[in-house]
This record gives C-alpha cells, structure tokens and sequence, in this order.
C-alpha cells in the first residue's frame, strides 16, 4: 500500500520547524519594537491596580470588615449572611492571612470591575446583530478552553511578571460568562414587552435603558457572579506569574506537599468565593423579586 | 496457547539479541546510559551513545532516569551501567558511600570550570555592566537600586527571587535578609513559577531593559542571552546547611553558592570491563561555549537529545575528537 495511506502525510520537520521559529521571531521582534507603548498604555490600570490594594492593605482590619459586613446587610437584609460573612473574615484574619486575602481581594474587585465595563457593553452589541453574535461566540470558546499558560508566557514576554499580566490572564478566563449572560439576558426580553415599548414610541436607546437591561438584569446579574467566581479560580494561576496574593502560599504548598498551608489558604479563596456569592447572588435575586413585586401591585 | 508462544518468541528475540550484540562487541559490550529528563543530560547521553555505539562498538541502550532513582539504581544494582550527567550536590554523602565501597565511580567533571560555568547564582545582563562598570560587581548592583526600578513599586529596586516553594526560594530569601536589601531599597520579587522567571529575564534582554535576578547554569536561557555572573563571595557549607538553607533562619549572614558537581558516573563493573570506552568519558568534558550552543539549539528547534548529539558531533569535531583515539574519531566520523 502507498505509504500515505499508512502514515499521516505529515509536513517536513524542517518545514514545520522554520514555521514555529518564524512565529517565535516574529513575536519577539514584535515585543522589541512595541513592547515598551504597550506597557505605557497599561500603566493607569497598574497605577489603579496598586493604589486599590495599598488602600485596602493600610486601612484597619476592623474598618474593612464594617464596610464589607455593610454591603452584605445592603445587599441581602440577612442576619444570618451578615453574621458569616463576619466569622469568616475574622476567621482568616485570626489564622494570619489578611494581607494576602486582601491583595487577592483587590486584584479579584479590580478584575471583576473591568469585565463588568468590557463585557457589558459587548454583550449588549452582540444581542443587537446575529452576525456579531456569531463572530464574538467562537472567540470566547478560545478564551475559556485555551490552557493559560499558552498566553501567559508571551504576555510575560511581553509585559513582564506582576500584576498587569496576571490581571489579562484573569479578565481572558473570567469575562466570557458576563458577555454571554448579558447577550441572553436582553435577548430573552419578552418581545410583546418590546412592542409595547414601541407603542409608546420609545427610542432606541430609551428601549434599552429603560425595557431591555432592567428586565435582563437577573441574568445579567448571573453573570457577574459566575465572573467574579472564575476569577477567584484563576487566583494561583495568576500568582504562577509573580501577582501577590493567596495563590502564592497555595502554590508553595503544592510543591512541597505541605498540606497544612495549602489547606488553610485554599480554605480563604473558598470563603471569599462564597462571600462574593452570596452577596451578589442574594442581590440579584432581591432585586428580581422587588420588581415582580411592584408589577404585582 | 498463545501466551506461551510469546513468551517463548521473546526469548529466542532475546537469545538471539544477546548473541548478535555479544558478537558485534566483544571488547565493551551491552551498556546502558541513563537519559535524564532535562535537556542537557539528555543531549550528553545520545552523544556517549553515538560514540560508544560506533567508536567502540559497544551495545548501546538509553534508560529513562532521574537523579535520585538513578544513582540508587546505579548504587544498589550497578544499573544502568552510565549516568552521563549526575549533579552531585543534592546527593553528595551517597555518592561518596558508594565510591569508598567500590560500587561506583565519578568519572569527569561535565563541564570545564564549573566555578564559572554552572550552577546558580545573581545575573544582570552584560550590557548594562558595559555602560556602567560600576555594576559588575554584587555591591555596585546594590547600591543602585533605582536601575532596577520595581513598576508596581517605583522607589524600590525590583530583585526577582526563586519561585514560590522551590528550594532556592528559602536560600534566596535568607541571603537577600542577609544583605539587609530592604533597607538598601530592594524589593525581593517572587516570579511563581520557573517560566515566568525564564520569561522575565528573556523580556527584558530581548528589549535592552534593565533585570537583576537568580538563575543557574548551564541553561538555554543563560546560554542565548549575554548575562553577568555576579560573584555573591564565599560560600560556607557549615553557615549554609545550618542557616542559609533554612526557612525563617532569624540571623542569615551573607552567603553564596556551592559550587555545582555535575559528574559523569560510571559503575565500577563497566569501568573495568569497557577500558577504552572508559578512558573516553574519562576525558568527556565540554565547554561552556559549545555546550551553551547544544542548549540554545536544543531550545530552539525544539530538539530532542538525539537530533542534539548528531548537531554536536557534526559541528564540533575538533571538540571531540581530543577525546578519543584518533582510530576512533575517524569511526565515528564516518558513521555520521
């Protein structure tokens, strides 16, 4: 039999090899010529980045729990909630990992924040047309299912270790829910609602505002949650290039099978998750029942 | 039914493998190399390989190993018969244990000069020693922290460490302690993991910026790039073993390195049954040159050890060829 029919017609190994070393080049050469402007547009967002975390490193403890013991009786009129989200935050404080659950808080608010005003707006497009819809899609497929370690090593290459990258590599993993939650969200608006709307002559931008996002928002919301949740997963991946933080410990312990360390700091980033949880969550669903509630009157 | 007839072909597979080998390699016969899992060890075993193989027809067969599992193998079982690269320090009493009892011996050092040439250390890249002298040496690095600006924290030096949990994190930590760095103005910057340290270091060469950090030879990544080797002074084994290398050691003093052993390990059977094949790793020792450049060719074709060694042997006959009789040299050179 022809051997191409047994083996795999496969490309050269020299072709293959010139392929490879041209895009490895090719990007380095790019790093060389454009690296430093890049690094200089990212620098309000390291700025930010590091003055959000001195902020919350320097203020008292007692202060930082109050103001987060705060937006949880906001957020969910609990007691029950209020009270564990107290012992918790106690709890970690008294075991001696404050600093580093407020770094990873910190890096984790400021990432959440931005796929909030990066992925709102880009679901709200794609709810609007099929054809963006069917291109941006495909996209955040790759963004969720890539290993990290693919783009980490050339935004290393081309951004250095620390914060900024461990902030893409965080936004990449964590923004895709929030996009997809919000295009779903308007989507599945009741059209009838809409016509409505169109009844009482309501723009474009008045439809919107006032019809589509608040009655996605429970969705929307949804989203928010499963980004902040993603984030907080990608918390040791991202210290795996030098951000500071809960992961670090967490990765220390993995290497040296210390498994008392990576417990009680594995134990943090599960009590923040459910921290953040809970608290946008019950929000979202306050906010839910608030508006059938004034439907129903 | 079919079982025994397996078994019963491997045998005679066996048998008759013996035989022929036996037969094409009277002098050395059957040696196994150990092939470690990292790039330069590997390289080293499919070169001894390819020597032994066609300079001195033994009967040559690569083993999977690793440090730890293949000296106890070599210790305890005199297998596999060679260890063409054993970094020493780590297992240093072992091997001592096993060489006053016979069971082993230490043949050659792997690389010229390993004072120089290997093992860990502080690096900033050349070009930043040739504008400013003063940084060639550790207290001229020190002194200037503003060079090293930390971007998340720009009155402070940026002195990028070891990775979270590795055993280099604790000695580095403790010498940066020992140095009083903080009070000098430096930041001890943890990069999490070996890629991102590798990645670091390579970004900022790539664009002529300025880097201060730990890392070890023999690397692809020393190799390729023009780095200075800081000299951190003396190293004391007794301040190290007590303090240096101990987590949270309340009064670390200044310190450096071991100087890395990196041997090729024989064992005692093979040295004396294979003589000639001995005396060859016996003078086996690279350069840090052509060595850096099997590194950095291994790096970038994404080369195993066998494409290394055919690279190596074509392109450095001068090297090798000192290493062995010239009756051999020419076997080999005709079998490339």
């Amino acid at each position: 039999m022809e051997t191409w029919l047994l083996e795999f017609p496969q490309m050269s190994q020299d072709a293959l090899r010139a392929i490879k070393r041209g895009i490895d080049k090719g990007y380095l050469s790019f790093s060389r010529t454009y690296g430093a402007d890049i690094e200089a547009v990212f620098e309000p967002v390291l700025y930010f980045l590091v003055w959000f975390e001195k902020l919350l490193l320097n203020a008292p403890w007692w202060l930082i729990i109050l103001v987060i013991v705060g937006i949880t009786w906001f957020a969910a009129r609990r007691w029950t909630l209020v009270l564990g989200v107290a012992a918790a935050l106690l709890l970690i404080g008294y075991f001696g990992m404050w600093e580093n659950t407020m770094r990873t808080m910190a890096m984790i608010l400021v990432c959440t924040l931005l796929a909030i005003l990066i992925g709102i707006p880009i679901g709200i497009l794609m709810s609007r047309s099929d054809r963006t819809q069917s291109t941006v899609l495909p996209v955040l497929d790759v963004m969720q299912t890539m290993p990290s370690f693919v783009y980490l090593i050339p935004v290393v290459m081309l951004l250095g270790i620390g914060k900024v990258p461990g902030l893409l590599a965080v936004v990449i993993y964590a923004i895709p829910p929030v996009i997809r939650l919000t295009n779903l969200g308007i989507r599945l608006v009741d059209r009838e609602v809409l016509e409505a709307g169109d009844a009482f002559g309501t723009s474009k931008w008045q439809k919107l505002y006032d019809i589509q996002i608040p009655l996605a928002m429970p969705t929307i919301m949804a989203g928010i949650n499963q980004t902040i949740m993603m984030a907080l997963a990608m918390v040791v991946i991202a210290s795996m290039i030098g951000v500071k933080g809960l992961g670090q410990p967490v990765l220390q312990a993995v290497t040296n099978q210390y498994f008392a360390l990576g417990l009680f700091n594995g134990l943090a980033v599960v009590a923040l998750a459910i921290i953040f949880d809970r608290v946008t969550q019950s929000w979202g669903h306050r906010m839910q029942t608030y508006r059938q509630g004034m439907g129903d009157e | 039914m079919k079982r025994v007839f397996a078994i019963g072909g491997l045998a005679v597979a066996m048998t008759m493998g013996l035989a022929w080998g036996g037969a094409a390699s009277a002098a050395c016969g059957k040696v196994t190399i150990a092939e470690m899992n990292w790039a330069s060890a590997q390289a080293a075993a499919n070169i001894d390989l390819f020597i032994l193989k066609n300079g001195y027809g033994c009967d040559v067969e690569t083993v999977p190993g690793d440090t730890v599992p293949t000296m106890t193998s070599m210790t305890e079982k005199g297998e596999p018969d060679i260890a063409p690269e054993l970094w020493l320090n780590s297992i240093k009493p072992q091997i001592a244990k096993a060489v006053k009892e016979g069971r082993i011996e230490v043949a050659s050092e792997v690389l010229d000069n390993p004072g120089i040439n290997a093992g860990e250390s502080w690096f900033i890249p050349k070009y930043m020693v040739d504008k400013n002298p003063e940084l060639a040496t550790l207290a001229g690095v020190l002194a200037n922290p503003q060079l090293f600006k930390d971007p998340e924290d720009p009155s402070k030096g940026r002195f990028i460490g070891c990775p979270a949990g590795w055993a280099c994190q604790i000695n580095n930590e403790n010498m940066f302690k020992a140095r009083d760095m903080a009070a000098k103005g430096w930041n001890l910057v943890d990069p999490g993991s070996g890629a991102a340290l590798a990645g670091a270091i390579a970004k900022a060469v790539n664009r002529g910026e300025a880097v201060f950090a730990y890392y070890w030879a023999p690397t692809a990544l020393l190799s390729k790039y023009a780095m200075h080797r800081l000299d951190l002074g003396k190293h004391d084994a007794v301040e190290y073993g007590k303090c240096t290398s101990v987590k949270d050691c309340p009064n670390p003093k200044p310190n450096s390195y071991a100087v890395s052993e990196i041997n090729t390990v024989v064992s005692t059977a093979f040295a004396k049954k294979a003589n000639d094949a001995y005396s060859y790793l016996k003078a086996r020792s690279f350069g840090p040159k052509e060595f850096g450049d099997i590194l950095i060719y291994m790096n970038e074709n994404k080369a195993g050890g066998e494409e290394a060694a055919e690279y190596f042997l074509k392109k450095y006959p001068q090297v090798w060829s000192k290493w062995v009789p010239a009756d051999v040299a020419a076997k080999v050179k005709a079998a490339l």
